[in-house]
Order: C-alpha cells, then structure tokens, then sequence
C-alpha cells in the first residue's frame, strides 16, 4: 500500500471524471455532486499521505518506480519528499474549495467544466510527485489543455486571446525543456549506457560547463514562464483575468509553483555549476519582478488584475529565496510557495464573491462594502495582512525567512527586497480601504448581501491555515527541511569545487526548531564572514 | 544454359493476391446485384481487409519470385498500417456513397483495394523494378478516385493535377532508377549495395551522374511525399477529392513514398561514398527539405479557412517531422519513422473520418461551420478535439510519442557524430514549428468550444463512421500510454533494413 | 559500334524536352504527350545501359513501364475527357478553381 498511495492520490480524480461522463446531462447538481465528493475523497487521501510521511527520514518517500516504456527507458516512478508532500496537500485542497466556489458560478457546460478540473488535479498532483523526467513532462502538459479549456470556455470577455496567449506562452517553454530533456537523456546515453529518464539518477550525471548553462537556460525559461519571472510574465494578467475564479485559483495557487518546483526539483540538482553562474542574472531579475510587480500592481483599477500583479511580486520572493540558496531563503521559498497559495487562492476567492454579486470589479465601483457585508470585510482583512505578511500570519513566516536567507546571502538584494514588503503593503492596504471602507457611493453597493454558508466554509480553512502556519509553522517546516539540506549538501558541494565561498547553513533555532547536532550536520558548508 | 528458375512462393503474396481477387469481387457483386445494394458493398470491402490483415498474419515472413517480394518486418509493418488506412479510409467512406457516390460503389471500392494492393507490393519490393510497379499500382487508382465526383469541377480539377504531378514525379523517378541502373549493374538494391562498396563502378567516375540519379529520386518520392518544393498539389487535391479519398492519400500514398524512400536511400545507398557527397550531405539534403516542409507546412495552414486545405498543409509538415527520422539514418531513426506513421494512421484517418462526418451532414468543410459544435455535439467535437491534439503532439496522447521519437533518434545520432550542429538546429526548429502547429489545431478546437453561438447542426455518424472515430481515439489514447507493443514493432524493421553500423 | 553515350546523350535531350515541355505547355494533352517523352527517355537509357551491361534487367523494366505508361493514359486520357465534359476547356490555366 505504501508504495501505491502516491498512484492513489494522483489517479483517483480519473473515477470522477469516469462518473461525469456517464452522468445524464441535465442533472448538473448530479455533477457537481460527484466532483465534489471525489475531490473531497482525494484531499483525504492526500491527508492520509501527509500523516503517514516520516518527516525524519531523507530522500523519497512512497517511491514507486515500475518499467513503463522500455523502449525509451522510460519508468512509472513516483515518490515525494518534504517539498511535494507540502504542494500535494496543498493542491488537493485548493482544488476542492475551487470545486466549490464554482457551485453557482458555472452553470452552463456544467460537465465538461468538472471533468476539466479534475483532469487539471491529476495534472498537477502528478507533476508534484514525479521522478521520471518524461513522466514529469506529461503531467506538465496534461496541466495545460484543460486550463485552455477552463479560461477558454468559462472565461471571461476576452477569454479566447487569454486562452490562447497561455497556451502558447506555456507551450514555448515546455518545448525548450523538452530540447532540453532530449540531450540530457541522450547525453546520460552516452555517460551510462543505458536510456534513464529517472530525475535522481540524471542529477548524478556530471555534464560540462558549457552545456549545462543551455540545458539550465532551456529549462529555466521553461519554468520561468511559468513562475513568472518578470519579462515572462506578460500571459499571467491576461489569463488570471480573463479565467473564471476557479481558475485562477487553481492557476496561482497551484501553477505558478510548478515554475519554482521545477527550479527546485530539476534545475538546480540537475545543474549545480550552471546555477552558480546564472545566479545573479536570476536574483536581479526576481528583484525587478518584486518591485515591478508591485508597482504595476498598485495602479490597477481591477481588483483582479491587482491579485494578478502581487503574483508577480509574491512570486519574485520566492525565486529569491530559492537562489539564495541558503536554508533559510529555501526553507521560506517553499513555504512561500505555500503561502502564497493560501492567500492568493483565498484572495481570488473573495475578488469572485463581490464579483458574483456585482458584476464588477473595478475599485471605483465599490466602497463602502463593510457596511453591508461585515463578515466579507472581515475574512478580506485577515486575507490582505497575510498577502502583506503581517506577524502572526503565514505571509510573515515565509517572507521573514526568505528576507533572512537573502541578507545572508547578498546585503543589496536584501534591502531591494525588503522594500518590495512595505510596497506589497502600500497596494494592498490601500485597494482594502477603497474597496472595503469608505461611504457606499455606489447604490448597487447597498443592496449586497453577506457570505452564506457556503462561502464562508469555503473560506474558513483558508484562514485556518493562514493562521496555523502563521503561529506554528514547525510542522511544515520539519517536512521542508531534510528535502531543502540535501538539495544545499549537493550544490555547496559543486559550490566548493570551483572555489566559490559556500554560504552559511544553518537554521534560525526559533523558527524551524532545529538542534545544534542538526547543524554540525553540514558545519563543512560553513564560511567565516 | 541453365537457367535457375525461381522459386515462385506465391504463399508470401497471399494477403495481396486475395485483396486484388476481392476488388474484383466487389466490381462483380456490385454489378451483379444491379448497383442497388445500400451499404453492403462497403461491409464486403471492410470484411476484404480484415480477411487479409488475417492472411498476413498467418503468412509469415519469407521470399517469393526468387527476391522480388520479400516479407520481412519492414514490409509486415508497413502492410498493416496500410491495411489500418484502407479499413479506416473505407469505413469513413459510408456517408458519401449514400449522397454522392451512389451508383459507383464497386469501382469506389475496388480502385481503393487495387491502391491498397500495390501499397502492400510496394512494402515488399527490395528491387526498383517493383518498387516503380508498386508506386505506379498504388497512385494510378488514386488518380481516378481524386476525380471521382465527375460532376464536381472541384474533384475533377483535384484530380486532373494529382494526375499530371504523380505521372511527371514517376516519369522523374524512372529516369533517375535508370541511372542508377546504369551506374551498378543492378535493379536490386541488395546489390546495389555491393556494387557501391566496390568503388570502381563499371563506367569509371560517374559521380555527377549519380548525383543527377539522386536529385530525381528524390524528386519524385519528394513529389508523393509532397516535400517542399514539390508540395504544391497537396492543398488542392486534398481540397477538391472526396474526404475518404483525401484521407487515403496522406497516409496510404504518404506511407508508400516513405517505404520507397527507406528503401532506395536508407537502406540501398546506405554505403554509397563519393568525393562529391558523403552520405552525412545527403542527409542534411533531407534535413533542408525537413525543414522547410515543417515551415512551410505549419506557416501556411495557419491561415486556412478549409479545414481539408488545413490538414494538407498540416499533412506537408507531418511529413516534415516524419523525415527527420530519416535523417538520422540510424535504426532507432528508421523505427522512429514507422512508428510516427503508425500513429499518424490514427490521428490523421481520424480527424479525416470526422471531417467527412461533418461535410456529408452539412456539405461544408469550412472550419467557421464548426462554431458552437461543442454545444450541440459534444462528444464528436471532444474526439475531433483529441485528434488534432494528438496532431499537433499535446502529450499524453500518441502523437507527442512519435514525435518525440522522432527527435530523440536524431539527437542521439547527433551526440555520438562530429560535425553535427545543424542536426540540433534542425530539431530547435522542428519543435518551434511545433507551437505554430499548436496554434492552427488549437484554432478549430476554438472554433468549436468557444464560441459563443450554437451550431445549427447535430452530428449523427453512421456506424461505420463511429467506427472509425472510436479505433482512431482508443489507438491515440492507448498507443499514448502504452506504446511499447507498437514500439516493438517498429524497432523491428530496423533488422530488416541491413544497416552498416 | 555505337557508343553508349550516345544513346544516353539522345536520351537526355529527350527527357528535357519532355521535362520543358510538361512546365511549359499549357494544353493537357501536349503535357501528357511530353511526360511519354520523359519515360521513353529513361527507358531509352535503360535499354542502352542493359545491352552495354549485358545484363537483360533492363529490359523487363522497358516492357513494364510502358505497360504502366499504358494504364497511365487510359486513366489520364478518360480524366481529360471528364475535365472537358465539365469545362470545355483543356487548358490547365482555366483549372483554377482550387488556387494551383
């Protein structure tokens, strides 16, 4: 059972997606029924998955590698550590509070729509649990037809260039990574004898300088598109947009990640000296994205596109703490990653209540709505401080620990990056007060009616864990951490080798609970600064 | 003298000598039963070919007529998947028999087998002479079915210009086959292969006679393959000639000019060295034309308005990305090939089975009629949807498979070469031209799942039709997740083409 | 004798005409008429090569592709009949109503 519960999880949406189809057409609520039920089921199977995960342990877990296609060396393996436990969860329940939240909104096509979903959710569970490189890529594909559909079909005014400027936006990335994927594979031909798509063993691979900075050029475009580091970011406003709410919950609560994920499971493992190299280019480029995005984002007159653009942002930070390469900007990159879910997911979720009931979301248009919607103001307040990463929130823990990471690492890109955070704060505060406070200018405003049931539960354990992470993140970052230290082991190791300072591992005591025992661990990656 | 009289081994034929005997007996019985028989002429047809996809898999690999016909793995391979073509080409043929061609079923259907049967020749041929019969057996029926609506300007004019462009391209391909004739003493390409290892050659240094033997070959197949420069007929014929017809011709007749180019270049000149040209430039002569087949293939269908027009140029640049398996002149190269046409089979008969589908219910074939499809006929517009998908190489389905392969075998082969940079360039290419593919493809799935209005038509497929679609989806989606059978299968002709290592 | 090249220069002319007279003519039937020059150009060159060769290949391949030429013209010449049935014309610039 061990080694099949990651097949579980991933597949089992196939049996909603089977139920669907052969559900009568004009029993929507039928549908909507079955993909509730079977997401539920998968967000307990994933909890299952999350309790039986041995947080001591190092390397993978629940693997489970079998021969697919042997012609190609091409192996059905799967297994997880710390990182992808974290963002199974995760997806697992994003993708039932979005089933929910598209109760009402969706009422034509309504089962193609569902099926879309959970065809999404195999997608991305699996692309989070895989250790083959091919298998990696489908997922990674599978992801992006029924999000085509998603923005395409249920989307918004301009859905159809939104549509397909992801795609191809999408598209072009992943077929660099997979020129990329051909010469790796083709190289490990050469190196082993023997075809092996298997991410673990790859990364064993020593590849030359030269190459390995275009195989990491191809993938990190690949991943960057879809993270979205700042040139590559033009398709996320349109698509976040222009999707329906689910969508965009799903879109930046669980896709964006596949970007940094890529970077942590592939890129760097993969590509040690490469990384060094690229290293700078990315930081700065992230920097831009922190303070770009921002900026943008405080001038958008749609709230939606205002959550788009703090993606952005929010996502620069990740990056940063990622390629600081540190414990502690790694640590807080995944938990971010996280984070940024939560609160991103949960602040669409919100942006699509008033949306329900407005029809609009132009700033100028509302005000005042803490009058009529006192629990709507509340939920959106606690939502905005942790977007802002007040203290007690989990916006605070991830950013904290990235701002640390990064000072370590660079003192410039620190102070850049700090001031990002009291920028995040300017927008967001101040779209709050124009949109929650304020005297109701609108008539259409006064009519509005409070959260029912329904939203409410959909939002609750978003703050639930917004609070929980925020207070005691230990248990995330228990599961993070063996992941993250073999990661660093491995690059501070090349780090050392062509005669670069490593920089300091070790662990704020306070946050992750680490011992000192843990931290003479790799005492050898230490430098005296 | 004595003369050794060959062996005769008419039981290798059997499958191609029952398909013809049963062409005959589908005019006969048409005849016969006063041309007034509804659709069973068809069922007789369809039941013809599996009877002989049976035989060949009772008759077992061997030689006939000394070794004029050869059944190898190559040809085994190659004879299924056409077999697959003329089944699927026939059972999407029902709607337009109804409509269109009602009082000439029989020789419909016995030209489709007649083609069929010089396919299947043409695969077992390891000797120019019949792979000339061959070529000239499979296109000579397909001439007379591009036209077969007489009444129809569009199908005649279709059928008049794939008249005069495969009789120029075969006129071509005999001259350069007399060349090479000349140049080695022989029309077996066995020998072939002997007399170019001996680098004297009877008529001392030859080599600009054999490059001229080479450009004509190439000329020719380029011509049924519709390469680029030779690809201009493609659009217009497929356009014009009946759909089961224009389905036909892109896997059967493309199938047939990629066995005969295996054969004579791949296998035959394999070792064939001059100063002048080594086999790595013809190589990357193949490449070029590669390239510009997926270029302009992909370029141009994006601003199609006929969804046929569409598909052929989409068909020039599978034809692209089908010799870059070529290129590689390695096994894992040639089994890339068999391999991508094997699903390609899938998804081209199917996404042309749904386009007859849809002309023969609504008499268009303009992609704008397909707006609101999605509303009215959901599961035909998914499966149309999964064809194109597969198309275009969205993974998991099959055709991501075959062209990954593809691509795969040529990097290999450039890793382990020096002097082999252009190969990567040609793969950066193939897979950019990819995304314009994405974007024609994705643009009749738009067409039919986003618009905002209704379609007036509802899709209703007659069985056969249904067929159809469903072997075309189940192979798509089962070859995509579970291809090695196939690819086993593939691997195998790669024994049977004798490469140098 | 004879030299072989001789036949062979003979039949490279005739196979540039042909190939001259297929891109040039406009008129369905001289078009067909040059592609016949084309394939008795090779096989001219066949039949030369196979009596220099001694080797009698070539000529089978002779006997069988002007059978194939025959078929070829039966289907052809029917098609250009067809083609005049329906537009009175056997002119191929008037067959433009798929863009060429």
């Amino acid at each position: 059972m061990e080694s099949q519960i990651l097949t579980l999880v991933t597949f089992f949406p196939l049996v909603g997606i089977v139920l669907i189809m052969l559900a009568p057409k004009d029993r929507p609520d039928t549908v909507k029924g079955v993909a509730l039920l079977v997401s539920f089921v998968t967000m307990l199977l994933s909890f299952w998955l999350y309790s039986m995960f041995d947080k001591v342990a190092n390397g993978m877990q629940f693997e489970l590698n079998v021969p697919w296609i042997t012609s190609f060396g091409i192996n059905y393996h799967v297994g997880i550590d710390g990182i992808s436990l974290l963002m199974i969860v995760l997806t697992a329940i994003l993708t039932v509070l979005s089933i929910l939240a598209s109760w009402n909104s969706i009422t034509e096509r309504v089962k193609g729509y569902f099926i879309s979903m959970l065809l999404l959710q195999i997608g991305m569970i699996g692309v989070f649990c895989a250790l083959d490189l091919f298998m990696f890529y489908i997922f990674w594909e599978v992801m992006l037809i029924p999000m085509y559909f998603i923005i395409g079909i249920w989307g918004g005014a301009r859905r159809v260039y939104a549509a397909i400027k992801f795609v191809l936006f999408t598209m072009f990335g992943s077929l660099l990574m997979l020129v990329a994927i051909l010469y790796v594979v083709s190289a490990y031909h050469g190196f082993a004898n023997e075809y092996s798509f298997d991410i673990l063993k790859l990364a064993t691979m020593p590849i030359a300088y030269k190459p390995q900075l275009l195989l990491f050029g191809a993938f990190a475009l690949a991943f960057a598109i879809k993270v979205p580091l700042f040139p590559f970011h033009t398709w996320l406003p349109d698509a976040h947009v222009e999707a329906p709410t689910a969508g965009s919950v799903i879109l930046a609560g669980v896709l964006l990640k596949m970007g940094t994920y890529g970077f942590l499971r592939i890129c760097i493992p993969m590509f040690p000296q490469a990384t060094i190299t690229y290293l700078p280019y990315i930081c700065v480029l992230a920097l831009i994205a922190i303070i770009y995005g921002a900026l943008v984002a405080m001038v958008q007159r749609d709230v939606k596109s205002l959550v788009a653009f703090s993606s952005v942002s929010h996502m620069g930070f990740v990056m940063l703490g990622i390629f600081a390469l540190n414990l502690q900007g790694v640590e807080g990159a995944v938990l971010q990653m996280i984070n940024h879910g939560v609160s991103t997911g949960a602040l669409f979720l919100l942006v699509g209540m008033i949306y329900e009931r407005r029809h609009t979301r132009l700033i100028s248009e509302l005000g005042g709505i803490v009058k009529v919607m006192p629990v709507f103001a509340t939920l959106f307040m606690i939502v905005t401080l942790s977007s802002i990463g007040l203290p007690l929130t989990n916006g605070f823990v991830g950013e904290f620990l990235i701002l640390i990471g990064t000072f370590k690492a660079n003192m410039t890109y620190g102070v850049i990056a700090t001031s990002g955070v009291i920028l995040s704060a300017c927008y967001m505060l101040w779209m709050y007060q124009r949109v929650i406070f304020g005297k109701i200018t609108n008539p259409e405003n006064e009519k509005l009616i409070d959260l029912d049931w329904r939203e409410k539960g959909i939002l609750i354990p978003l703050v639930v864990l917004i609070f929980w992470i925020g207070i005691y993140p230990k248990p995330f970052l228990d599961r993070i951490e063996p992941a993250v230290r073999s990661l660093l082991t491995q690059t501070n190791m090349v780090r050392e080798d062509i005669g670069e300072p490593a920089f300091t591992v070790e662990t704020d005591g306070s946050l992750s609970g680490m011992t000192a025992e843990d931290v003479n661990l790799n005492s050898k990656g230490e430098v005296h600064e | 003298m004595d003369f050794p009289f060959p062996e005769y081994n008419l039981q290798y034929m059997l499958p191609e000598i029952f398909l013809f005997v049963w062409a005959l007996v589908v005019i006969s019985f048409d005849l016969l039963s006063k041309r007034n028989n509804g659709s069973t002429t068809g069922y007789l047809t369809l039941f013809g070919i599996a009877i002989a996809g049976l035989l060949l898999g009772l008759v077992g690999n061997g030689k006939g007529f000394g070794k004029m016909f050869i059944n190898d793995n190559v040809a085994v391979f190659f004879k299924v998947i056409f077999l697959g073509a003329a089944f699927m080409a026939v059972g999407s043929s029902f709607g337009v028999m109804q409509k269109k061609i009602v009082n000439h079923r029989g020789e419909f259907y016995a030209l489709l087998l007649m083609s069929t049967t010089g396919m299947m020749f043409l695969s077992s041929s390891q000797e120019l002479l019949s792979i000339y019969l061959g070529l000239e057996l499979t296109t000579i029926p397909l001439f007379a079915m591009a036209a077969f609506y007489k009444d129809d300007k569009l199908s005649v004019e279709s059928g008049i210009k794939y008249f005069i462009i495969g009789a120029f391209s075969s006129a071509l391909m005999v001259y350069g086959m007399s060349f090479l004739y000349g140049l080695t003493g022989s029309t077996d390409l066995a020998q072939m292969k002997v007399a170019f290892f001996k680098t004297h050659l009877q008529f001392g240094d030859m080599g600009i006679v054999m490059i001229l033997a080479l450009i004509m070959l190439a000329a020719g197949i380029g011509f049924k393959l519709a390469l680029p420069p030779f690809h201009q007929w493609a659009p217009d014929v497929y356009e014009g000639a009946p759909t089961p017809v224009a389905a036909f011709l892109s896997v059967g007749s493309k199938g047939a000019g990629l066995i005969a180019f295996a054969k004579i270049f791949v296998d035959g000149l394999y070792a064939y060295h001059s100063p002048d040209m080594a086999p790595n430039d013809w190589g990357m002569l193949i490449g070029i034309l590669a390239i510009a087949a997926m270029v302009l293939g992909n370029v141009l269908a994006i601003r199609q308005t006929n969804i046929k027009r569409m598909l052929a140029y989409s068909s020039i640049a599978q034809a692209g990305y089908i010799m870059i398996g070529m290129v590689a002149l390695s096994a894992s190269g040639i089994a890339s090939v068999g391999f991508y046409l094997f699903i390609y089979l899938f998804a081209n008969m199917g996404a042309f089975a749904a386009v007859a589908v849809f002309e023969d219910m609504t008499g268009s074939c303009q992609i704008k009629s397909y707006a609101g499809l999605a509303r009215t006929s959901p599961f035909f517009s998914a499966v149309m949807a999964v064809f194109l998908l597969s198309l275009a190489g969205i993974p998991p389905l099959a055709g991501f498979l075959a062209k990954y392969y593809v691509f795969a075998s040529v990097v290999d082969v450039a890793q382990r070469s020096a002097d082999s940079s252009w190969m990567y360039w040609m793969v950066g290419i193939g897979l950019l031209t990819t995304v314009f593919a994405l974007f024609y493809y994705a643009n009749v799935i738009k067409v039919m799942f986003f618009s905002p209005e209704t379609s007036p038509y509802k899709v209703e497929a007659p069985l056969p039709a249904k067929a159809v679609l469903a072997i075309g989806v189940i192979g798509v989606l089962l070859f995509g997740l579970y291809p090695e059978p196939i690819l086993q299968f593939a691997t195998g002709i790669s024994s049977s083409l004798h490469f140098m290592p | 004798m004879v030299p072989i090249s001789a036949y062979l220069i003979v039949a490279v002319v005739l196979f540039g005409i042909g190939t001259m007279g297929v891109l040039i003519s406009r008129n369905i039937i001289v078009l067909f008429m040059c592609v016949e020059l084309m394939l008795n150009a090779a096989n001219l060159a066949l039949i030369a090569f196979s009596r220099s060769l001694n080797i009698m290949d070539g000529h089978a391949f002779v006997f069988l592709v002007l059978t194939v030429a025959a078929a070829e013209a039966a289907v052809g010449l029917a098609m250009v009949i067809t083609i005049y049935n329906n537009r009175e014309s056997i002119n191929i610039d008037r067959f433009n109503i798929l863009k060429w």
